[in-house]
């Protein structure tokens, strides 16, 4: 098979680039090697989050932000999104006093969408809040979507643009001769003049392949999810200094979070899950929510994602090949951003003016670093 | 956290079985069971029937009394009301018991999680008033509870037994309709000649069926195009025979066809399954001695493989020779000597099973919904459209389908809706079951309260020594 671009790997990141290059005439074929959003971009926790990014990333996520209020429209479909705003909570006046400092920080640099909000308004907008906490900051704009349904309402928009995506197939080989990329995947071959990398948590194996090296690492975040409770938090919970994080969803089920890591087998495709990390974040929880105490937990899972030491992803053109780039890395906070990626690795393929300031992103941007 | 050369899940005449030959070669033993009492579905309150006289309820169960005393008599370690929740391939087992989760650790597992019966998505199955026999079945036998002119239907030796048994309790029946069709009649009559070296069981069938026709209740042979009438609950039950459409009016309709093994435990393990294309079902691939593919681990009993509760009995003491051997308590050539006779006699069992299996063999029309707004996931409340329209939507997978209309995300963790879902992509995708495979279980294997879970403080593992003595 043949296309202008290939992107590899069918999660969030790659599914919007198909979207956004197949929208603008060009021809793609995404290559997943199970099926698209099986990993981290259908799994995770469905954060849609602008609140507490990294100030590098906040041009990105703010852009994506915008995208998100009318991705439904947009691509014809039900990402689950919700703009429920999300708040971090303050335990204490260190945390208050974290919070103050990040406000000057983000006031420096112009950004005003994240809010400190006092315990008064804390206790109204979360009534069964521990009422020992003292505040928190929130964002307004924030909320959550549905992992899966986003990931495949990209993957079935880039379809009706005429993208081909292939679920199944995966990647063997992958070379640059003379100008195209050649791919040997384990059922065909298929060439490309450009190749795009969104493999995730397998994204270093392609970037080796393409001839960049970098230091990704993945491991397994774990989330659990309890069967219906009664409605009491409409925003999705943080917390500042704590491994706190949760959402209630309209179904009132409850997915807990808050980055605990179970042990990653990316070579079998599977994750372990580790228990006593389990119950110390329900603990947290019913810690924060006493209401929460009476929860049942229905399932517990992980999914495989990739990290960078910065825990910033790559985004950006390969540094040691023509016509390769790269987007991955998202270290746990990618599925908000998989929007304005899309459109960013699009405008790169293409050659189109990029607004955003991607050194940041580099791939290169650990060279000579001893790790 | 207490350490075992062996750990049994599931406390039904394949755990026993197994516990008992375990602790007679002197093994460290536990067993954990989710009911106070062992005995499993089968043998459910045998120790103390509710029932004034539990004869009714036949010889079959009655003997499970003797299989118990052996049991009780033996040096096992028994975890009454144990609810299994998590069973790590590393001899790690969370448990709750009595609202805490407990730890142990085991060289050696051996899961018996029994059997569940197979979903009759007919038009009106999710309406209040539709049950299985399986809990006509359990009420009677834990509660002595009945349903007074309630009607049976669907097909299998289960069906029968129950409807028998509340006949020789005097209880009114409505009617029994069976599903089973002319054809699985002469298919299975060429199985006959070799299953007829059985005489026994076939005998005890026979005198089953022959008690419900003398009792004169209405039988329907037959019978398609089943559905349960009513709106809010149920009326009645519709269905066509020769070419007739009957309607029978009851509050109660008690469904059954055949039994399939409850996945969720071997699943949730990761352990290798095969489509078993006789009785359609997934089941776990094991050695003749029920090792699985992780070999410290070992299933038996219908959880393994549909194989009825004399099947149990045997494959559960099968694996506990293997284990035996494993643990370096028998010799290979001793397990074998040992293990001859019960391998004679699986050998023997095996054509009469055969001939059950394909005698009642339910069609696909009774497998999989075939109306549109019928539900198939009942937690989720997803209907056969619902789920249709998520294929459409590309979700060819099980669990992308799960994952798109949460088809199999409720509490039952796809135990009711798992078959008709790989059923249902089998047929869509017009493609063997092994290639589409089946949900990705995990523990917790049931409900676990955030407050028992948040209890929860890992044990360190057993020194070596301690697991091995």
């Amino acid at each position: 098979m043949k296309a202008d671009v290939l992107v590899i790997g069918g999660g969030i990141q790659g599914c919007a680039t198909a979207y956004h290059l197949a929208r603008r005439g060009t021809s793609v074929i995404l290559l997943e090697k199970d099926y698209t959003g099986r990993h981290a971009s259908g799994v995770n926790a469905g954060g849609v989050r602008l609140l507490g990014r990294d100030v590098a990333e906040v041009p990105l996520s703010k852009a994506s932000m915008e995208m998100w209020q009318t991705l439904d429209e947009e691509l014809d479909a039900d990402t689950g999104f919700r703009r429920n705003s999300v708040i971090n909570i303050a335990v204490d006046e260190g945390d208050m006093a974290t919070l103050r400092a990040r406000e000057g920080k983000m006031q420096a640099a112009g950004y005003t969408h994240e809010r400190i909000i006092d315990r008064a308004e804390l206790l109204d907008r979360l009534p069964h809040v521990n009422p020992d906490c003292v505040g928190g900051a929130t964002s307004d704009l924030d909320g959550y979507a549905i992992p899966y349904k986003a990931t495949s309402a990209f993957r079935l928009a880039a379809e009706r643009h005429g993208a081909q995506v292939v679920d199944g197939e995966e990647l063997i080989t992958l070379r640059r001769v003379g100008q195209s990329w050649l791919v040997q995947g384990a059922r065909q071959r298929y060439e490309a003049n450009s190749v795009v990398n969104c493999a995730g948590a397998w994204a270093d194996r392609v970037a080796m392949m393409i001839g960049d090296n970098v230091p990704l690492s993945h491991a397994a975040p774990m989330l659990m999810i309890t069967a219906r409770m009664p409605h009491f938090a409409r925003p999705v919970v943080g917390a500042v200094s704590r491994q706190l994080s949760f959402k209630q969803f309209e179904n009132g089920t409850v997915l807990i979070g808050g980055g605990a890591k179970g042990f990653a087998d990316r070579s079998n495709n599977r994750t372990r899950l580790d228990y006593a990390k389990l119950a110390n974040a329900a603990r947290i929880t019913a810690e924060f929510f006493p209401i929460m105490a009476r929860a049942s937990i229905n399932r517990m899972w992980a999914g495989l994602e990739a990290y960078m030491p910065d825990n910033l992803p790559v985004i950006g053109a390969a540094e040691n090949a023509d016509r390769a780039f790269h987007a991955f890395g998202f270290s746990a906070h990618g599925f908000q951003m998989g929007p304005v990626t899309g459109q960013i690795m699009a405008d790169l393929v293409l050659g189109e003016q990029n607004r955003f300031d991607l050194t940041p992103f580099r791939i290169n941007r650990y060279d000579r670093k001893v790790l | 956290m207490q350490a075992f050369d062996c750990a049994i899940v599931g406390a039904g005449p394949a755990g026993m079985s197994a516990a008992i030959e375990l602790a007679n070669a002197g093994a460290r033993v536990a067993v954990l069971d989710r009911g106070q009492k062992p005995g499993g579905q089968i043998y459910r309150s045998v120790s103390e029937s509710p029932l004034p006289d539990a004869n009714v309820l036949g010889p079959d169960y009655t003997a499970g009394a003797e299989l118990l005393t052996a049991f009780s008599r033996a040096d096992i370690t028994h975890f009454a009301g144990a609810d299994a929740w998590h069973l790590g391939d590393d001899g790690r087992i969370l448990f709750s018991h009595l609202g805490e989760t407990c730890e142990l650790h085991c060289r050696e597992m051996l899961v018996c999680p029994g059997a569940m019966e197979r979903p009759m998505p007919i038009p009106g199955w999710t309406l209040p008033g539709v049950m299985t026999a399986g809990a006509a079945q359990v009420m009677l036998k834990s509660d002595a509870m009945v349903s007074d002119g309630a009607v049976f239907a669907g097909s299998g030796p289960l069906l029968y037994l129950i409807v028998a048994q509340y006949l020789r309790l005097g209880v009114p029946v409505a009617a029994l309709v069976d599903t089973t069709p002319r054809q699985n009649y002469l298919n299975a009559a060429l199985m006959l000649p070799r299953a007829l070296r059985r005489t026994e069981l076939l005998k005890k069938g026979l005198t089953l069926l022959a008690e419900i026709k003398r009792s004169g209740i209405p039988v329907y042979r037959f019978a398609e195009g089943l559905k349960v009438l009513g709106e809010e609950n149920a009326t009645g039950l519709q269905f066509t025979t020769k070419g007739q459409t009957h309607e029978i009016a009851a509050d109660t309709v008690f469904l059954h066809q055949g039994v399939q093994p409850n996945l969720n435990m071997t699943r949730a393990m990761d352990l290798e399954h095969r489509w078993n294309l006789k009785q359609l079902c997934w089941q776990v691939v094991t050695d003749p001695f029920g090792q699985t593919s992780v070999p410290h681990v070992s299933a038996a009993g219908d959880g393994a493989g549909i194989f009825g509760a004399d099947g149990a009995l045997i494959t559960g003491r099968l694996a506990a020779l293997n284990i035996l051997h494993r643990l370096g308590r028998l010799t290979l050539a001793e397990r074998d000597r040992q293990a001859a006779p019960d391998l004679a006699q699986i050998t023997a069992m095996a054509p009469f099973r055969a001939f059950i299996d394909r005698l009642y063999r339910p069609t696909d029309a009774l497998r999989l919904p075939q109306e549109l707004s019928t539900l198939v996931c009942r937690c989720e409340e997803q209907t056969l459209a619902d789920l249709r329209a998520g294929f459409d939507r590309g979700a060819r997978d099980p669990n992308a389908l799960k994952s798109l209309t949460r088809c199999g995300m409720g509490p039952c963790q796809g135990r009711q809706c798992g078959h008709m879902v790989a059923g249902l992509l089998s047929e869509w995708r017009d493609e063997r079951p092994e290639t589409i495979g089946y949900y990705r279980l995990r523990s917790p294997q049931r409900l676990l309260t955030l407050k028992e879970l948040s209890r929860y403080q890992a044990a360190s593992a057993p020194a070596q020594t301690e697991a091995a003595q």
